[in-house]
């Protein structure tokens, strides 16, 4: 009798290693078992179990069976919902979907069930696929991400005198302390980004807008900037390194210049 | 590995190295080497010098050459009009192998893949738009493979070349030969239909 356990449940592909000959290790994002890594066996070669399945972001109904969670799982098949196509033939969606995906392989451990991820990722993947690309789709999936890995930066006042946030002071985003710092307090952190109020209060919005309306949230060109510059400094203080997909965002903007 | 000789672990693991080869293939293949005869190992070896010795890439379009040139850019039939784009010199066998093309070729070695950090730097991307500017070139066709990285590459090089006085088409997609509708998956149908042809 076998002692693997068959289990079922929606799942994104976050990424695929080519294994062997003709296998494919592949990690999703799954709504019941958070993030867990299974082998295809023959998903290069196959015509019908895995047939467009393994790609990246694509989200699907996902059999697989478990000995225990030291070990990899078994792919059995996969019935593809959404294949997102309109990201698929448009490369910065492309670029932007596949950042969403390595921050959310970043930030989320092994076997942790988060319903609120798969949502996050799933919610914004949507968003994309329906609407035009901006910059505060990326700044936003960036900001809640970060508040449901327990990374809140504190935007509502100083994380530091713990004042309001007030027109009359100047604001620098302080990412060892996780937060903005106003001009009268000393910032931990040597390189902490000077940001404008209106980029502050536009990312706060932002965070507490309903998932719907967020496409009727626009950043002017300087929130835009702004908002690049600390969240990608903050990630980047946080994990210990720049994320890959990110450096090749920034090459491909800089070669279409 | 205990049990066998220093020779022997070392030629395992060596073998471990390639790509899909596993330490009991790896096992397999090295008492193959033991089974040998001296003049089969000399061949062999000698065949996996000269490939690191001889072989390097064409100065003209990346495949792999032997000369300065490869055989497809130093054919004089060839149509050096038309450009087919590749992923990797795998590919460009495959479709040489089809018999059908007539033009030339331009190998990226690699296609862009955000999570893995490959960026257009990193591919022969830049060598391939100097190529258009300097020869007169009438058609890319972009063959890179039709998933998620070959649809990226594919969709950045075509906007690079759109400023260029050049038509740049992409591989159609579709049902294969002898396939059958009801079993063919629905992505492959929908982009069937987005690059049928008039009959």
């Amino acid at each position: 009798m076998s002692s693997r356990i068959p289990c079922r449940t929606e799942a994104i592909v976050l990424k695929t290693l080519d294994y062997g000959e003709s296998d494919l290790i592949v990690t999703f994002y799954t709504r019941e078992y958070g993030k867990i890594r299974g082998i295809a066996k023959g998903a290069r070669r196959s015509k019908k179990r895995f047939v467009n399945a393994l790609e990246p972001f694509s989200c699907s109904a996902i059999n697989f069976s478990r000995k225990n969670p030291d070990h990899l799982d078994f792919i059995e098949g996969c019935d593809v919902a959404f294949h997102f196509q309109e990201i698929r033939s448009d490369l910065e969606k492309t670029l932007i979907a596949s950042y969403f995906l390595d921050l959310i392989d970043q930030f989320t451990p092994e076997h942790k069930k988060s319903e609120a991820s798969f949502q996050l990722l799933y919610d914004f993947l949507v968003l994309l696929e329906k609407k035009k690309t901006s910059a505060s789709l990326l700044h936003l999936f960036e900001l809640r991400l970060l508040r449901i890995a327990g990374y809140d930066p504190v935007l509502d006042g100083c994380i530091s005198c713990r004042q309001p946030l007030n027109a009359g002071r100047g604001y620098r985003f302080d990412s060892v302390r996780g937060g903005v710092i106003c001009s009268g307090c000393k910032p931990s952190d040597a390189d902490a980004i000077p940001v404008s109020l209106g980029t502050v209060k536009t990312l706060l919005m932002g965070k507490e807008m309903e998932i719907e309306n967020l496409g009727r949230l626009l950043f002017t060109a300087q929130a835009a900037e702004e908002s690049r510059r600390i969240l990608s400094h903050f990630i980047r203080h946080i994990l210990g390194h720049e994320l890959k997909s990110l450096r090749v965002l920034n090459e491909i903007n800089r070669l279409q210049r | 590995m205990s049990g066998y000789a220093i020779p022997i672990k070392n030629l395992i693991a060596e073998f471990s190295k390639f790509p899909g080869i596993g330490e009991k293939t790896a096992a397999r293949l090295a008492n193959h080497v033991l089974r040998s005869s001296g003049e089969e190992v000399r061949v062999f070896t000698e065949s996996l010098l000269d490939v690191k010795r001889k072989i390097r890439f064409c100065s003209v379009c990346f495949n792999l050459a032997e000369g300065e040139r490869c055989d497809v850019c130093a054919d004089s039939r060839r149509d050096q009009s038309t450009i087919c784009v590749v992923e990797d010199p795998d590919s460009l066998i495959a479709i040489e192998a089809s018999g059908e093309y007539r033009g030339v070729y331009h190998v990226l070695h690699g296609v862009i893949s955000p999570l893995d950090g490959i960026g257009p730097d990193r591919l022969k991307i830049a060598e391939l738009l100097e190529r258009v500017a300097r020869q007169p070139v009438q058609e890319v066709i972009l063959a890179t493979n039709p998933d998620t990285s070959g649809e990226s590459t594919a969709l950045l090089i075509s906007r690079l070349l759109r400023e260029r006085n050049v038509k740049v088409s992409r591989i159609a997609f579709g049902v294969p030969m002898g396939g059958d509708l009801r079993y063919t998956d629905k992505m492959t149908l929908a982009r069937s239909l987005e690059f049928r042809r008039t009959a």
